[in-house]
């Protein structure tokens, strides 16, 4: 296993397979979507390659750790089988859920903040981390509506999880913006609520802006377009507080040419060599 | 106070339905936008996600009936056949089935085999990868009454029977040949396609109905014995050589004497 060094890497998809292979971009590592490569075939023969020339991490989409019913015991069973098999130096998920009434929903559905779905996320988290034996960081959403029951602030509730299981934060800070813009939060509250002890990862990405039927206004995660100047605002604050962190840029829909994605990258490597090292801000905060 | 069980119950009814009338009261209000349109963003990304995950499986389809066509067969699919997991390879295989009696696609008779075909391609690209078995190690096994032998075919195997040329059709859409079929016409005769992944590729080709019937016997796992017959031995045993020479087993057993 390689672990993942405290610099910028990319989000690999397939459209990307051949160029990463004939042009080996100068990043720190490749991150790609865990379900892309739990089968056989084409795939994960080119995964079990590249990874002999980058650090790898996998990223899961479906795996649900906010549902009632608990994980889906084949589809850990999957996504542990790709752990073991590629071995990736960072392992993550999504605060959210996905399953219920046993259809999967194909999307990071926001959950209810309350101490109840802390506990479901929690048991689900604890179990996930048993069944591969690996730390798994848990990603911040981006979201679009929030429950009236809700007690706890998202900010809380994600550190909460961390500290009941052990396991880490993956910070994205294109979630932060979107969700704060969307429901009129401070991100600044949001990033200085997280311990740096418990940042694994950073993810920063592109957003869009849908126009709603009221004539209201709200931001849409689609990770289909180049990160703005405030995320990458934000981002310098997120790394004046967490130290340098593993930063990922992520883009799934309208691809660019790899280079674009290598040049994003090459800006977030240079401002991270502008942070205090993660090891420093840890023994400062000790 | 709802329960969590509750409000995701509620809110995949609305993402199954299109009716977000039951986690609407669940949803904070505000005066900019109501509940429910909020709850259709997600349900738009619930379709959008997996119509894009049957245009993967389904090229040749989209091809044939068109972009806005495809989304919205897709969609009346997706609402009628959601996935029931995350792993989206294993999702979509009832669409042919969908298609056949979709009746606005009525009139492209051959529409549901090239489906049917498009999904055994996908399944046998993506199956679990597996060492095929080599023929030599038949020759090990001496004395024993080979009619005992039983097979397990390679993951990638997928038998099909198809109609309407459809794999003629498939064909020449994946070129971009769709001018070679011009005033073709689909002979409704049914064929097999015996599709599996040699190496990294997948390679299929049409056999008759005899041959079928053998190899299908044999990728269910039954004895020879139970599928030679003396009749037809000779063309039996060159079906069984022809698996093991492309690799269409993983591995054999010989079972106990009845």
């Amino acid at each position: 296993m390689s672990p993942i060094p405290a610099t910028a890497g990319i989000g690999l998809r397939f459209q990307h397979h051949r160029a990463v292979a004939e042009t080996r971009p100068s990043v720190g590592w490749l991150e790609v979507h865990t379900e892309n490569y739990m089968g056989g075939g084409l795939p994960p023969d080119f995964l079990e390659r590249i990874r002999r020339d980058y650090p790898l991490s996998m990223h899961g989409v479906g795996l649900s750790l906010g549902s009632a019913d608990g994980l889906d015991d084949g589809h850990l069973d999957r996504v542990a089988a790709a752990i073991s098999r590629f071995e990736p130096g960072l392992v993550s998920e999504h605060l959210s859920w996905s399953v219920a009434e046993g259809a999967y929903l194909a999307d990071l559905l926001p959950l209810p903040l309350t101490e109840e779905a802390l506990s479901t996320v929690c048991a689900n988290v604890v179990r996930f981390q048993d069944r591969t034996g690996r730390r798994v960081l848990v990603e911040n959403p981006s979201s679009y509506l929030r429950f009236a029951h809700s007690t706890i602030p998202e900010w809380e509730f994600i550190a909460a999880i961390a500290k009941r299981t052990g396991c880490g934060i993956l910070c994205d800070v294109n979630n932060i913006f979107v969700s704060s813009s969307n429901h009129g939060w401070d991100p600044l509250v949001y990033l200085d609520a997280l311990d740096p002890g418990t940042v694994g990862e950073i993810h920063l990405a592109g957003h869009s802006l849908k126009t709603l039927s009221t004539g209201a206004v709200i931001r849409i995660d689609d990770h289909g377009s180049p990160i703005i100047p405030e995320v990458w605002d934000l981002y310098v604050e997120a790394i004046a507080r967490l130290g340098q962190v593993p930063t990922l840029i992520e883009r799934d829909n309208n691809v660019p040419a790899l280079e674009d994605l290598v040049a994003e990258a090459d800006h977030a490597a240079q401002i991270l060599t502008r942070a205090i090292p993660h090891d420093a801000l840890d023994a400062h905060a000790a | 106070m709802p329960t969590l069980r509750e409000v995701q119950a509620a809110v995949a009814q609305g993402m199954l339905t299109r009716d977000h009338s039951e986690a609407a009261p669940y949803v904070l209000e505000d005066a900019a936008i109501p509940p429910i349109e909020r709850l259709g963003i997600y349900r738009n990304t619930f379709v959008g996600t997996l119509v894009q995950a049957l245009r993967n499986t389904y090229p040749a389809v989209e091809r044939l009936v068109g972009g806005e066509f495809f989304e919205g067969a897709s969609a009346l699919f997706v609402g009628r056949h959601p996935p029931h997991g995350a792993y989206l390879n294993d999702y979509g295989g009832e669409f042919g089935d969908f298609l056949a009696d979709f009746a606005p696609a009525a009139s492209l008779a051959y529409l549901p085999d090239v489906a049917r075909l498009e999904w055994a391609l996908s399944c046998a690209a993506n199956a679990a990868d597996a060492p095929s078995l080599a023929a030599e190690a038949l020759t090990a096994l001496g004395d024993v009454d080979q009619g005992r032998i039983r097979f397990r075919a390679h993951p990638s195997v997928r038998l099909v029977r198809l109609a309407y040329d459809a794999d003629v059709i498939r064909q020449a859409v994946v070129r971009r040949d769709e001018e070679s079929f011009k005033g073709f016409t689909p002979d409704p005769q049914p064929f097999w396609v015996l599709a599996h992944r040699a190496g990294l590729e997948v390679v299929m080709r049409r056999i008759n109905e005899a041959d079928a019937a053998v190899s299908e016997a044999m990728f269910a796992g039954r004895q020879l014995q139970d599928i030679f017959t003396p009749e037809g031995m000779e063309a039996q045993v060159a079906v069984l050589a022809d698996h093991l020479a492309n690799g269409r087993f993983t591995s054999f057993e010989v079972a106990p004497p009845a």
